[in-house]
């Protein structure tokens, strides 16, 4: 069994009031340490609620959960966490390396690397230059690039963070992903709440998708884009007959060769089979009859098409 | 929890009137030592001057007999006069105690009446700031307990607060011990009453934050415990109001905080030396105030951010 970073039994919540708020139903939840993990799901569908009962600020109704094997109700469970809250707030009137020296103190970080890691991170997210000025004179964005390194100053093994590129220019962005694929790179388990589903899908190796507080998609990218059963097919032009023959299953696409890396006189077909063994069949006979072949894809949808239509089943009912 | 500690220290001194309170205070001893001219003679005050103006005209007066409504002597038990050295509330009988004992029973006061409310003021919105949005997210998810936190954060203040009364206090004794060679510790005890009912008071600022999240509300409240503990504290009061009522009085008198009885009397009392009546009014607002506490500790416990 693989050392699991978060574990969840059953875990709920339940908000009171006239209706009560069920903000989480009971979910069941495993990943995998060194996992890259994005959580996505419209306003509202209990994303920052479950972030809160995993890091303890706020308490399940019912159910469990566990950082790393310990229980979420022990202090420690959080030693091997870093968290990057949405709209965190500094102490203004700190520099931002007082900021991350109190911070590292508060997560049990030895005083004698205090320093050193402060200098290191702020150089890492850009703000060696800043390190000496009052958080209160900051940007948004050297915010947030204050709040990731005020996350990864424990050296954590699970960094769980909120919207990370929330007020962050496009440079800024590509590096925080970079900074995450390094992460994710190092064996550190990432943790990723945000709205920007194209980012999820290039970093996260996993995703899941809340509605209403329920898990209605849990998988890897691959696999929840994969859309049915259908593939694009790139082939040298079939003979007419084989055209004919095979016209149920296998339709034109377009000219491979506007394709990049294609070369030219290859054509692109969709393919669209019940199972894998048809495919295999189909591919047979073009072989038989002279096609060769190039390249055969599953066809995918992009995250936002998944997240858009998991969303819209909601809307529809 | 020293991490907290920390912050909240750094906070309240980035908080100026924090800074504005020890002003205040070496303000007041600063005058005390200049503005208070005391001359002691063979250990008598011969006179004493405030600001150059001459404010005492000798021993005579505390040895004048207390005269009644007809103008007669007021006799005592035994049948000889009362002087108005018989009415201080201490013991000590020359004008030289009386001067200084007065200067200290006002500065203990004026510490208690006012230094109290200045410093809720100044410091009453920090526990509810634990609970902000953003700030609370990034405290209460390092590998600390909740307990710790609110811990930290509490000895931050009372570490503050008992500094500033000590600097105060211990200043003002100084000043008037050195000018008029008298020496009185028990006005250091004051220290204790008055700090003793600052944790009490903001024992209510913690429990009200904690479950409201909101510093103004947290102040408002606990100057309206301080007004309705005033009111209770009237003796006269449970005689006036009607039967349904009385005990609604009394059990409220009990329960509140005794701010009004432990200003009015056992400050005054531990200033100037004199007889301490009874520890009741302090140990009951001492209970009241671990009440507090005791709720507020939970409920940050238990309390869903």
């Amino acid at each position: 069994m693989p050392d699991l970073a978060i574990q969840t039994s059953a875990l709920a919540k339940t908000y009171g009031g006239r209706p009560p708020v069920h903000a989480l139903r009971p979910l069941d939840l495993q990943i995998a340490a060194g996992e890259t993990f994005g959580l996505l799901g419209p306003n509202g569908a209990g994303k920052t609620t479950l972030v809160k009962l995993l890091l303890g600020l706020a308490h399940p109704t019912e159910g469990t959960a566990a950082l790393f094997g310990r229980p979420v109700t022990e202090p420690q469970a959080r030693q091997p966490v870093g968290y990057l809250p949405e709209g965190h707030r500094f102490p203004t009137f700190l520099s931002a390396r007082e900021t991350l020296r109190l911070f590292a103190q508060m997560s049990g970080v030895a005083p004698a690397e205090r320093d050193t890691r402060a200098t290191e991170l702020l150089a890492l997210v850009r703000l060696a230059g800043a390190g000496e000025r009052k958080v209160g004179t900051f940007s948004k964005g050297m915010l947030q690039r204050l709040g990731i390194a005020q996350a990864l100053m424990s050296r954590p093994r699970l960094v769980i963070l909120d919207e990370p590129t929330d007020g962050v220019d496009p440079v800024g962005r590509r590096e925080i992903r970079t900074l995450i694929e390094a992460l994710r790179d190092d064996g550190v388990t990432v943790f990723l709440n945000s709205h920007l589903l194209s980012e999820v899908e290039r970093v996260c190796t996993r995703v899941a998708i809340l509605r209403d507080g329920v898990l209605v998609r849990d998988g890897s990218v691959a696999d929840l884009t994969r859309q049915g059963r259908a593939w694009h097919l790139t082939s040298t032009p079939f003979p007419p007959e084989t055209a004919a023959a095979l016209a149920e299953a296998v339709a034109p696409e377009r000219a491979a060769g506007t394709t990049a890396g294609a070369t030219d006189g290859l054509v692109r077909s969709l393919v669209t089979l019940p199972d894998r063994p048809a495919l295999n069949a189909v591919l047979d006979r073009l072989r038989a009859d002279g096609v060769e072949v190039e390249a055969v894809e599953p066809v995918r949808q992009s995250l936002e098409d998944l997240f858009v239509e998991v969303v819209g089943e909601s809307d529809q009912g | 929890m020293t991490g907290l500690f920390l912050l909240t220290l750094r906070e309240l001194s980035a908080r100026k009137v924090v800074v504005g309170l020890f002003v205040v205070a070496t303000i007041v001893w600063v005058a005390m030592a200049f503005a208070l001219q005391l001359d002691v003679v063979d250990g008598s005050l011969a006179g004493a001057r405030l600001f150059g103006q001459e404010t005492t005209d000798g021993p005579s007066d505390l040895d004048a007999p207390v005269l009644d409504a007809d103008g007669q002597p007021v006799l005592d038990e035994n049948g000889q006069p009362i002087t108005e050295a018989d009415q201080l509330p201490f013991e000590s009988r020359s004008l030289l105690e009386s001067v200084v004992f007065g200067a200290q029973a006002f500065v203990a006061g004026a510490g208690y009446w006012i230094g109290i409310v200045l410093a809720l003021f100044a410091t009453g919105g920090l526990v509810a700031a634990l609970s902000e949005r953003g700030q609370v997210d990034v405290i209460l998810t390092k590998p600390i307990s909740r307990s710790a936190v609110l811990a930290g954060r509490l000895l931050a203040v009372m570490a503050v607060m008992l500094a500033l009364t000590t600097y105060l206090f211990g200043a003002v004794w100084l000043v008037m011990s050195i000018k008029s060679g008298l020496w009185n510790p028990r006005f250091l005890l004051a220290i204790g009453a008055v700090f003793g009912m600052f944790a009490v008071v903001y024992g209510v600022v913690t429990l009200v934050g904690v479950w409201s999240g909101s510093g103004p509300l947290s102040f408002i409240v606990t100057l309206g415990v301080l007004f309705v503990s005033l009111i209770l504290a009237i003796p006269t009061l449970q005689e006036q109001v009607s039967a349904v009522w009385r005990p609604v009085v009394w059990g409220g008198y009990h329960v509140l905080p005794k701010f009004g009885s432990v200003g009015t009397t056992l400050v005054p009392q531990l200033a100037t030396g004199g007889a301490v009546g009874s520890l009741y009014p302090l140990l009951s607002s001492f209970a009241f105030g671990a009440v507090c506490y005791a709720l507020a500790f939970v409920l940050f416990s238990r309390k869903d951010f």
